[in-house]
């Protein structure tokens, strides 16, 4: 049942998708990650003159601010368009009024959520290459680039987005609302995540925090695998910690969302 | 067999604009119910909005848990076999939604079969046969956004027969469809019953169409049962009387005199107009004067142009019993 469920509901989205492409909100996307690089680059060249702070090598572990940027805007897409397309499935079934249908069915919930992460995937990750290109020109450089290691990075950081997803689709779908909760975040995420410096400035508290956000640890892995991995312990209990916390998002996430499908269904009455 | 044992189910609710201070209430939507809905049998479940139909379909159906009381489907208890009863059981509802209008119907079909588990060629044979039974042949193959209320009617039939159930539950299921459709398509709700032994529940505000289709009725109001029967138990309970209504040649002085006594002595009312030399005769009464006043008319040599007998039909029963409520 896993994997028919994951493969109808992937074709379904694409098909959809397809069909009706938000080439608007692709759009919005992509002038995202080409103002944030664009920002940093006006920053960068103007206000620093190309000059840093030392310590910006020592808690990002490259001088090359650009490049910092150009991932962190690249990774920070990604995720944002993961987790909101996949937290919002259920809520966007409910509006459409698709929802009982939906819950009238034997599906598997494991592989309806996989065939939405997966079809989002697919697409996010076309969005952010073109992105990403964009950006190049910017004066982006990879330094010694691990293929292995880039692939194990965006595994682990798409499986810890997928858990975030599911808590995050909870709470869209008891609170009925998607604006609020996924914009809170996303800004919280944008801003503290590591996108455009380092968490470590931060204070340690706040720092502490932002690590429970996966986007956090999937910037430093990705970056690593771009830039060249200086520690591999370092990479592995990093990988380790986002396959930890998706996996707890995830268990997380599917009890409460089994328990709020239940509220959400008395609610279409009530 | 679907038995539905001391059902209750009570909605909590918020009330109040202030977010902060919103007061918790709760609306029992069905109380104490008891049904049986067997395979073969179609089943009626009638009320006024509100009266708790829809949250009844919709515990039958596993969407929605009974607050106390249990329901099962051949012996199983919907709450903690939910999974497999879910394969057991469909509901359509009217109305445009619960169908993605981006996908083309086939699109649609193919999807929910494909979260039943139905094997391909399985579900490929299935979906040519109910495309065929809802009459959607020619636009299968375009997205549902383009079609008419009706096709999307259609439609959400199809989707409801895709796991070809052994129990259905109906919930106004014509609703938008024209006169021959839904004709066909209470035909096959008669042939599902009959020639395929399934079990269906049917509420529609179209009584004629509960009358023509179910065995047995419900009627609950403000989530109480209120009757349960046939259509004709029903009209016997609610309306204790019947009416005769004849025409003749217009009975005159002596005649009319016998008659009103003969009425009389039947504890029966009768009102008498007349056009164009004949008298349009109604008896009413609580008693069985059938045989009475047909001794009478041939023993007095009424020379009778019409005679029938008015019982009330569902639909009168219904509105009586709305009216007595209100």
């Amino acid at each position: 049942m896993f994997w028919k469920s994951m493969q109808a509901t992937f074709v379904r989205n694409f098909t959809s998708q397809i069909r009706a492409y938000p080439m608007s909100f692709f759009i919005g996307n992509l002038l995202t990650a080409l103002y944030s690089v664009l920002s940093a680059w006006f920053m960068y060249q103007l206000l620093f003159k190309g000059q840093l702070n030392p310590s910006f090598q020592d808690l990002a572990g490259t001088s090359d601010y650009i490049s910092y940027v150009i991932i962190g805007s690249a990774v920070y897409a990604l995720s944002v368009r993961t987790c909101l397309n996949v937290s919002r499935s259920l809520i966007t079934e409910l509006r459409e009024g698709t929802l009982e249908s939906l819950m009238l069915t034997p599906f598997s919930r494991y592989g309806y959520f996989a065939g939405n992460m997966l079809q989002q995937t697919v697409t996010s990750l076309a969005e952010v290459c073109l992105a990403f290109l964009i950006c190049i020109p910017f004066g982006f450089q990879a330094g010694a680039f691990s293929l292995g290691g880039f692939l194990i990075a965006l595994g682990a950081s798409l499986y810890a987005f997928f858990g975030m997803s599911m808590v995050l689709g909870a709470v869209m779908l008891y609170t009925r609302d998607t604006y609020i909760s996924q914009n809170t975040l996303f800004v919280f995420m944008y801003l503290v995540s590591g996108v455009l410096f380092p968490s470590g400035y931060l204070p340690n508290a706040l720092a502490t925090v932002t690590r429970l956000i996966p986007l956090g640890p999937a910037l430093d892995v990705v970056r690593a695998s771009v830039f060249g991995i200086e520690s591999q312990s370092s990479f592995i209990s990093t990988i380790t910690f986002l396959l930890v916390i998706g996996t707890l998002y995830t268990g997380v996430g599917f009890i409460s969302m089994k328990h709020i499908e239940n509220i959400a269904l008395e609610k279409i009455f009530g | 067999m679907i038995k539905i044992n001391n059902v209750s189910k009570i909605y909590e609710m918020k009330e109040g604009n202030n977010p902060f201070k919103r007061k918790k209430i709760e609306k029992l939507a069905v109380s104490q119910l008891n049904m049986q809905i067997e395979k073969g049998k179609i089943v009626g479940l009638l009320g006024v909005n509100g009266a708790g139909k829809t949250t009844t379909i919709k515990m039958i159906s596993t969407l929605l848990e009974p607050t106390s009381g249990n329901i099962t489907i051949d012996g199983e208890d919907v709450v903690k076999n939910r999974m497999e009863i879910k394969k057991r059981v469909n509901m359509i509802t009217g109305g445009e939604r619960m169908i993605y209008w981006r996908l083309t119907g086939r699109e649609n079909l193919m999807y929910f079969g494909k979260l039943y588990g139905i094997e391909k060629s399985v579900l490929e044979s299935r979906i040519n046969k109910l495309v065929s039974l809802v009459g959607l042949e020619k636009s299968i193959d375009i997205p549902v956004e383009r079609y008419s209320k009706g096709m999307k009617q259609r439609l959400q039939i199809a989707r409801g027969m895709i796991n070809d159930p052994d129990y259905l539950m109906l919930d106004e299921p014509t609703l938008g469809l024209d006169a021959p459709i839904a004709k066909e398509i209470r035909t096959y709700i008669r042939s599902l019953a009959e020639k395929e032994g399934k079990g269906v529940l049917l509420t529609s505000h179209y009584i004629p169409e509960v009358e023509e289709l179910c065995d047995y009725i419900y009627v609950v109001h403000e989530g109480q049962l209120l009757f349960e029967g046939t259509s004709k138990t029903l009209s016997s309970q609610v309306f204790d009387t019947k009416k005769y209504v004849f025409e003749t040649s217009a009975l005159k002085d002596e005649k009319l005199k016998a008659f009103y006594d003969f009425a009389q002595s039947l504890q029966a009312n009768i009102q008498i107009d007349e056009e164009d030399g004949l008298q349009r005769i109604v008896l009413e009464s609580r008693l069985d004067c059938h045989e009475a006043l047909m001794n009478y008319i041939h023993k007095n040599r009424f020379l009778i142009h019409n005679f029938r007998v008015d019982e009330a039909d569902l639909e009168s029963s219904i509105i009586e019993l709305s009216r007595r409520l209100a």
